[in-house]
């Protein structure tokens, strides 16, 4: 790989600009490890056109290829979790239990609002199967990643539903000049993992297709509780890519994903009164085709046209090891067609007008949801940027959302960026943002058969009681008329404010910063019904109650020095809290109950720590070696997370006790890498050096590991062959 | 079921006349200060357990039919003895504030079981359910009043619900901590 990438290479996600008649033979530097070298790097995510990230208005963050090889990971959790801002944080829906993840799962916090909060698009589009909020990024192979964009603050203007705290990015390698690689994977707990590579190109046409098995026996850490900690799976993904320049003005690209994981279930259950084994698997199956136009119609005009389809599947089945009975079932099932068309206007970088619409058709099944359901939306989204005296760059725009299920969403952002001098530049931007109520908030239908309270969906709450009546579960004497109605719930919304700055010094730092805060109200939550059943349990459903806020700043400084370090810094400082919280406590009104003395007690605001799982300070520092010379580079890097609320000790459900919190951590991961003959590369590494672990609280995290990848670039060595 | 009940009304009537007649001996204080914990059945459907704040103690289940118990719990569900569970004349008040402060109970306003879907102390009024660790949390800040089967006056506060160790497929017993405050001369004052 040169230091030169072409500007045409990031078309991967693109939506017109470089269609080979106007294809510009700009540079972009390639700093190598560290990722805001430039203000030249092109991103796409923050504006819906190509941009040089100078020139970006609103934070963004730049994950490059570079980084994830240095990195030798192989899962995009591990890859995410190292960038400033960005935390592994739970599911607040549970916890990690006695050894035992989270149920619920995990994902990416960001700018302190939980996973659910965060827009994952791979090459553009949206993924489509979360569960509980949680979209599982092991989903995503990290092979044939370009570059990772990530926009912080709201992002709905432009791209709807989901993207409150901004938008993660995930652009593919796009099909270019001929290509071969393989890489083998090998870690501890019998991890494995092969990828192949390969591209060709034959004048008009670029194929590029890639393959992934990745497969691992899982871990146990705790022997004393049956089944393990992580369970054993193997998962494939397929891509597939085709370009083809149908005119110099006309392009077309296809591709094409799959991916399926069997994940292997063992664990014990009770039909008795004995404890018995149950076996069985978790069967992850995702795809997508996405089809694009783009036509350049003269030089100020780029239309755009694509349809994009995607589907989800996960069906679970567990049997008795006895007698091989079915003992549970559970699925979902998610499709979604979007057709959209954009045209952008205007030939200069900074004075662009763009304009989309597009339309979604979505379906959704599962198994606590007493029947299927499908949706349509339309959005329309325009945006126009202006250029002031070449310094001050203005950006405003605005989408509008029509679902089935809630009112008409307009969501506009405005945002401006100065440059002071050259080198210098101050940005600052408002917008909306909005989160439609998740499925299991609207339709979800579950008895727990333990205690027999039951959960239902506002959407489901009236036919769901009617239900409980008519079973007799709720007296007859109870009057449910008031919960017949329209329960709907209303989407979540936000308002979000950046302001930051960029500083470039003799182009080996970078130092950005940005202040950021969320207003959060409508956030949906659970509450009690004020009858019970029968059996005395609590009925719940869900409704627009809470009013949050996320406040912060996180600053980044990158360095290179010399011609063969790089440094990289980062830090963020976040609060996040309960408006009503912080109202009950001025008043008075919240009282504690210590664990131990039994001592009631009211909570003062210095004891207020906020909401659960969000760290105050979170850092990262990283140390990258190049030596091009000795085909030598190696990396160490260090992620700190400052202490977290984990549960409730003291009867109020409210985070204000030393003893509620997970003690701060760090985690040193290192990598070395070294190319031997042309194209053939050796790398090993350790992840979590310190062997980090709380069985109890994180059992995430399994503790020290070791990789080792074996890279190698097949067209290399066969043109090296062929030299000697 | 009526009959039941009034005959035994009857009979505690009969009883109350009766131990009325009789000297104490032992005078007894007049206000009991406890810290105690009883076993409570986890099932929606098996029976009470029924606690007595004058004589600190569990009532068997065969004095259902009498006022020598205030209140009954099973799983999550509190009765008081008056109306449809009882010949007393219970009630109770759930205050939010803390036990400490509470000097004086209130002089009307006490809920009874009218039905038994319609509880003096709402189920799920008084904790928090965390569904992943399974625990019933009484929420801090909130103190019971009671008036005792006998009308006598008790603050009480829940300190802690436990499950009682279990082997089995469902936990078989939850194990309520309180502390309460007792008067016996029908004072309201604490």
């Amino acid at each position: 790989m040169t230091t030169i990438i072409k500007y045409s290479s990031l078309l991967a996600i693109s939506f017109f600009a470089t269609v080979n008649c106007s294809m510009a033979q700009r540079t972009v530097k390639d700093t190598g490890f560290n990722k805001l070298a430039t203000i030249d790097e092109v991103v796409v995510t923050a504006t819906r056109t190509q941009k040089t990230i100078g020139n970006i208005p609103v934070p963004i963050q730049i994950i490059s290829k570079k980084f994830i090889q240095q990195t030798g990971a192989q899962k995009l959790i591990d890859i995410l979790q190292q960038q400033t801002g960005l935390v592994l944080a739970d599911n607040p829906l549970g916890q990690a239990l006695q050894g035992y993840p989270n149920p619920f799962g995990s994902g990416i916090q960001l700018q302190g609002l939980d996973p659910a909060y965060t827009l994952i698009l791979l090459d553009g589009e949206p993924l489509t199967g979360r569960n509980a909020g949680i979209l599982n990024l092991g989903r995503i192979a990290v092979g044939n990643i370009k570059q990772i964009e990530i926009v912080k603050g709201p992002a709905t203007s432009l791209y709807g539903s989901d993207a409150l705290a901004g938008v993660i990015n995930i652009i593919t390698e796009k099909p270019k000049a001929n290509a071969a690689g393989l890489q083998l994977h090998q870690s501890i707990n019998n991890t494995w993992g092969i990828t192949l590579n390969s591209t060709i190109t034959k004048k008009k046409t670029a194929l590029q297709l890639f393959a992934n098995r990745f497969s691992s026996s899982g871990y146990d850490l705790d022997k004393t509780i049956y089944g393990k900690t992580s369970d054993p799976y193997w998962n494939y993904s397929l891509a597939a890519k085709l370009s083809y320049d149908i005119n110099n003005c006309t392009q077309w690209l296809s591709s094409v994903r799959y991916f399926t994981q069997k994940q292997f279930n063992n664990y014990l259950v009770y039909t008795g009164t004995q404890p018995e084994p149950v076996d069985g698997a978790s069967n992850e199956t995702d795809w997508s085709i996405n089809n694009q136009l783009l036509h350049k119609v003269s030089k100020k005009i780029n239309l755009a046209a694509r349809v994009y389809i995607t589907g989800y599947q996960n069906n679970a089945k567990v049997f008795l090891q006895n007698d091989k009975q079915l003992f549970d079932r559970s699925f979902l099932h998610q499709f979604l067609l979007k057709p959209e068309v954009q045209l952008e206007l205007g030939e200069k970088l900074n004075e662009k007008f763009i304009a989309g619409a597009g339309y979604n058709y979505e379906t959704i099944d599962a198994n606590r949801y007493p029947s299927s359901h499908n949706f349509n939306a339309f959005y329309f989204f325009a945006q126009k940027e202006w250029l002031f005296n070449n310094r001050l760059n203005i950006t405003a725009g605005a989408r509008l959302d029509k679902h089935t299920l809630y009112s008409a969403q307009f969501n506009p952002k405005l945002a401006a960026a100065y440059k002071l001098y050259h080198n210098f530049t101050l940005s600052a931007s408002v917008g909306t943002g909005f989160k439609a109520p998740d499925f299991r908030q609207q339709f979800l239908n579950f008895t727990n058969s333990l205690v027999g309270y039951t959960l239902l969906g506002a959407n489901e709450l009236a036919n769901g009681l009617t239900q409980l009546k008519q079973q007799g579960q709720i007296d007859a004497a109870t009057n449910i008329t008031p919960y017949l109605g329209n329960n709907s719930l209303l989407p979540e919304k936000s308002v979000g404010t950046n302001i930051g700055l960029r500083y470039c010094l003799h182009n080996t730092t970078v130092i950005t910063a940005n202040a950021f805060r969320n207003d959060i109200t409508n956030l949906i939550d659970r509450y009690n019904l004020p009858f019970s059943k029968v059996n005395n349990q609590a009925i719940y459903s869900y409704a627009n109650i809470n009013k949050v806020f996320t406040k912060g700043f996180d600053i980044n400084v990158n360095q290179q020095l010399g011609k063969q370090f790089t440094v990289c810094s980062g830090y963020q400082y976040l609060l996040a809290k309960d408006k009503d919280i912080v109202e009950q406590i001025k008043s008075g009104k919240l009282v504690k109950r210590d664990p131990v003395t039994f001592v009631s007690s009211y909570v003062t605001m210095n004891e207020y720590g906020g909401l659960f799982n969000r760290s105050k300070h979170t850092a990262n520092l990283q140390l990258a070696y190049n030596n091009i010379k000795n085909n030598f580079s190696a990396s160490i890097r260090a992620v700190y997370r400052g202490r977290f609320g984990y549960s409730d000790l003291n009867g109020n459900a409210v985070l204000d006790d030393e003893r509620e919190y997970v003690k701060g951590y760090t985690l040193i991961n290192a990598s070395v890498s070294k190319t031997f003959t042309k194209g053939f590369e050796i790398q090993t590494g350790s992840d979590n050096i310190l062997n980090h672990r709380d069985i109890n609280k994180l059992p995430n995290l399994y503790g020290r590991t070791y990789f080792i990848n074996c890279n190698i670039n097949l067209q290399q060595l066969f043109s090296y062959n062929k030299k000697q | 079921m009526k009959k039941t009940i009034l005959a035994s009304a009857v009979l505690g009537a009969a009883l109350f006349t009766i131990s009325s007649c009789t000297k104490d001996p032992v005078p007894q204080p007049t206000t009991i200060e406890k810290t105690d914990s009883v076993k409570v059945n986890f099932s929606s459907t098996s029976t009470f357990t029924f606690f007595s704040f004058k004589n600190d103690a569990v009532v068997a289940n065969t004095d259902s039919a009498s006022t020598k118990w205030d209140f009954g719990l099973r799983f999550t569900t509190f009765i008081l003895n008056s109306n449809t569970y009882g010949p007393g004349n219970a009630g109770a008040i759930l205050q939010n504030s803390i036990y400490s402060t509470v000097t004086t109970a209130p002089d009307a306003g006490y809920a009874y079981d009218t039905t038994a879907a319609q509880k003096g102390i709402k189920d799920g009024s008084w904790y928090n359910y965390n569904p992943t660790t399974r625990s019933f949390s009484p929420k801090a800040g909130q103190t019971f009043i009671f008036r005792t089967a006998d009308n006598n006056y008790v603050k009480m506060e829940l300190l802690a619900v436990d499950y009682e160790a279990f082997t089995g497929p469902v936990p078989l017993r939850l194990i309520y901590r309180f502390r309460y405050t007792y008067q016996s001369n029908g004072t309201k004052n604490f």
